[in-house]
């Protein structure tokens, strides 16, 4: 029992970060209905641009994660202005496919600035850790899950409680009625897409908080693809559901199967879980059923 | 008509001259294959070594007794496919009276090479691999005799671990140790001759974990070796010190407060203090070189010879880059620049031996190499070892001794990993 509320907890808090991730996903998609590929290169970038704030320049943590987190978005804005902005009115296939590119220059770019070893990322925040007798959680993935989840919470205030949500949800609805009430889209989605990358830098910070920050981190980003598939494609709340189940999928599957010799089975899991899903509710257990004509 | 007769004769010697001039010349060709770029990492101090090993070779070491090798270097990008492809066409387009030796630095390139090494070709290659498959005892000369390593071989060097295991413990009953490893062949080499060992040696193997270079957590991988209770810990790691040994360590450290955490070679140097830092304290573990770049660089000893060279040849020929360290196209761990070096003096060596023998041939220098008996440069603290295994045997055990200190108002991390026994020669070591 010890090991399986061990395993629940340790799940819960690192899929607190995927879903996140998965929430970076979501809110372009709405917007856009393209899916961010280079979800992990922008995860290493933010994360990164923390670094340079933080670690070399020296700042206080609470000055640099903000700079860290504009200068995040920023490269968000960027990025959707040269390489997004152009194919609006296309199909949100070319966006998607423009994203795999993009997520190829991005990793050369890190690659040639920082190069392609690790870094120490150790933020030194206040020891949180909980020990229960056999069970132990440690205070970095707390951090990440209670940070993670903070972030999750402004973000569904920004876009349920504030006029920028209305528009943006608006603009998420219907592109061209949006329009037609005197919302800028086009500008709607550059605001997305920083806040996409601002999510993404936050959970990038957290997880290289774990160890090291390096170009390979970016893998972490492809954790997001079974969070939003299982949860559905355009909810917000199935990113957070889907987080919290590949995060227990995978450490259940890392206590109860692999030490069983089913060895890397933790990483397959959640693909697992994906395809049965996918069967049952192919748009994701939250995801809108879409009735197209055809 | 004399004038012609003379004419005709200097022309049909500057032909002889054009075309057999050449052919007489016999030129001694080499061929290097390093892990220099590609997805993996960034390594090119692996030829900037070789670079600056093999000029000096050339120029200031003599050559080969006074005759210039022609060395040729690729960047092999870890990938097998392409170390074997430079090696083809390099064969394909050097005579096998020239080209007379190889090297590579990845077993994943020597297993598809067996056959075209050993049985076609019949050139003496020497590896960065320490695969305990190639070279260990179901391997080695007898079945791989072109085959040579530049290191003890990852069974040995678990050996070494648990040896030294064995001869620290002071608790009750068996040492209990625990094992992690990475889900690849090159993670689970040398597993085997560990288990056999323990078993013989009387130590507990408690858990045996595999652990991906993917990992963004090692909290589940801690707490089965909690729960099995290991009170040493040994992590068979990557190259340098990716994230994930940084994760594994800075969890292991909370998790498992009263175990030894160990390692073998590529877990042991410098690039576990910059990214793990002080949980990498008080770390054990096992090298196949001398260390050879503290945290700050200028902390260095400089007692080893070979160590004092390899920093010697950096500031000579690469000032801006041994300044620059771990920023900038600099280098990261003087490490890799040394092992860089090593090739070059190896092969220096072998070619010398092989034409003082009088057989400037591949299988002169692969009799040069099975004969040889050498202290490379002063490398293991003057002692000598012999290429009879096909294995440089030498290694030593270390302990890491890292602290953080402020630094313009920044904790950085200073140490470096110190030896705890002399150099010990695994083909000597009565198991």
């Amino acid at each position: 029992m010890v090991d399986f509320i061990q395993a629940l907890g340790s799940g819960i808090l690192v899929g607190l970060v995927y879903a996140l991730l998965g929430l970076s996903i979501v809110i372009i998609y709405r917007a856009s209905e393209a899916f961010n590929f280079a979800i992990g290169e922008f995860l290493v970038i933010g994360s990164f641009l923390f670094y340079i704030f933080f670690f070399d320049l020296g700042l206080p943590l609470l000055i640099a994660l903000p700079l860290g987190l504009v200068a995040a978005g920023l490269v968000g804005a960027l990025v959707e202005r040269l390489t997004i902005k152009p194919l609006l009115g296309r199909s949100p296939l070319s966006m998607t496919i423009i994203t795999l590119g993009l997520g190829f220059f991005l990793r050369a770019c890190v690659q040639l600035i920082f190069g392609s070893h690790s870094y120490s990322f150790f933020l030194e925040l206040p020891d949180i850790t909980q020990e229960y007798g056999d069970l132990l959680f440690l205070s970095d993935p707390i951090w990440a899950g209670m940070l993670s989840l903070c972030t999750f919470g402004l973000i569904i205030f920004l876009l349920f409680r504030t006029r920028w949500g209305l528009a943006i949800r608006a603009t998420s609805e219907n592109q061209a009625k949006a329009m037609a009430f005197g919302i800028d889209a086009r500008f709607i989605l550059l605001i997305v897409w920083a806040i996409s990358a601002a999510c993404i830098a936050i959970a990038g910070i957290m997880i290289s908080n774990f160890g090291a920050l390096s170009s390979m981190s970016a893998i972490v980003g492809l954790r997001a693809i079974p969070v939003v598939l299982i949860g559905g494609m355009d909810s917000i709340g199935g990113a957070l559901i889907g987080g919290i189940i590949v995060g227990v999928c995978e450490s259940l599957a890392g206590a109860y199967i692999e030490p069983l010799g089913l060895i890397g089975f933790k990483d397959v899991a959640p693909y697992l879980l994906l395809l049965i899903v996918l069967l049952i509710r192919p748009y994701g257990l939250f995801g809108e059923v879409r009735i197209e004509r055809v | 008509m004399k004038q012609r007769a003379f004419f005709v004769l200097a022309f049909t010697l500057s032909l002889i001259l054009l075309f057999i001039g050449p052919l007489s010349a016999k030129e001694i060709k080499t061929l290097s294959q390093f892990p220099m770029s590609g997805p993996v990492g960034s390594l090119p101090e692996f030829g900037w070594g070789f670079i600056d090993g093999m000029n000096w070779v050339n120029n200031e070491g003599g050559g080969v007794n006074g005759k210039k090798i022609k060395w040729f270097l690729e960047d092999m990008r870890y990938s097998p496919k392409v170390e074997i492809a430079n090696f083809n066409k390099y064969c394909a387009e050097h005579s096998p009276d020239e080209f007379l030796i190889a090297t590579g630095y990845i077993t994943g390139g020597l297993k598809p090479l067996i056959d075209k090494v050993n049985k076609e070709q019949k050139i003496p290659w020497l590896d960065g691999s320490y695969s305990a498959e190639i070279f260990g005892p179901d391997g080695g000369p007898i079945k791989y005799p072109y085959y040579y390593s530049l290191g003890a071989t990852y069974g040995d060097q678990l050996k070494i671990l648990l040896k030294w295991i064995k001869e620290n413990y002071k608790g009750k009953g068996d040492p209990k140790v625990g094992l992690v490893y990475s889900p690849t062949a090159w993670g689970r080499d040398g597993l085997a001759e560990a288990r056999a060992y323990a078993k013989k040696k009387g130590i507990n193997i408690v858990a045996e974990i595999e652990y991906p270079y993917s990992a963004t957590s090692a909290t589940d991988e801690c707490m089965q070796l909690r729960k099995a209770k290991a009170q040493y810990v040994i992590y068979h790691g990557y190259s340098g010190a990716s994230g994930c040994t940084a994760i594994f360590f800075k969890t292991a450290k909370k998790i498992l407060k009263r175990a030894q955490l160990m390692g073998t070679h590529y877990t042991t140097g410098r690039m576990p203090i910059l990214v793990a830092q002080d949980a990498y304290d008080g770390y054990v573990g096992v090298a196949t070189r001398p260390f050879c770049d503290a945290v700050p660089r200028a902390k260095t000893p400089m007692d080893n010879k070979m160590v004092k060279m390899a920093h010697d040849f950096a500031k000579k020929y690469r000032p801006e880059e041994y300044k620059k360290g771990l920023r900038g196209g600099g280098i990261k761990d003087m490490f890799l620049y040394m092992d860089g070096m090593t090739y070059a003096f190896l092969l220096q060596k072998a070619l010398i031996e092989a034409d003082n023998a009088g057989d400037l041939s591949r299988e002169g220098v692969k009799k040069a190499l099975d004969n040889l008996v050498w202290d490379f440069n002063g490398m293991f603290g003057g002692k000598t070892f012999s290429y009879k295994s096909h294995t440089i045997p030498m290694l030593q055990i270390f302990k890491a001794q890292v602290k953080l200190v402020d630094y313009k108002g920044k904790k950085v991390p200073m140490g470096a990993v110190v030896p705890i026994t002399d150099w010990i020669n695994v083909d000597e070591v009565k198991w």
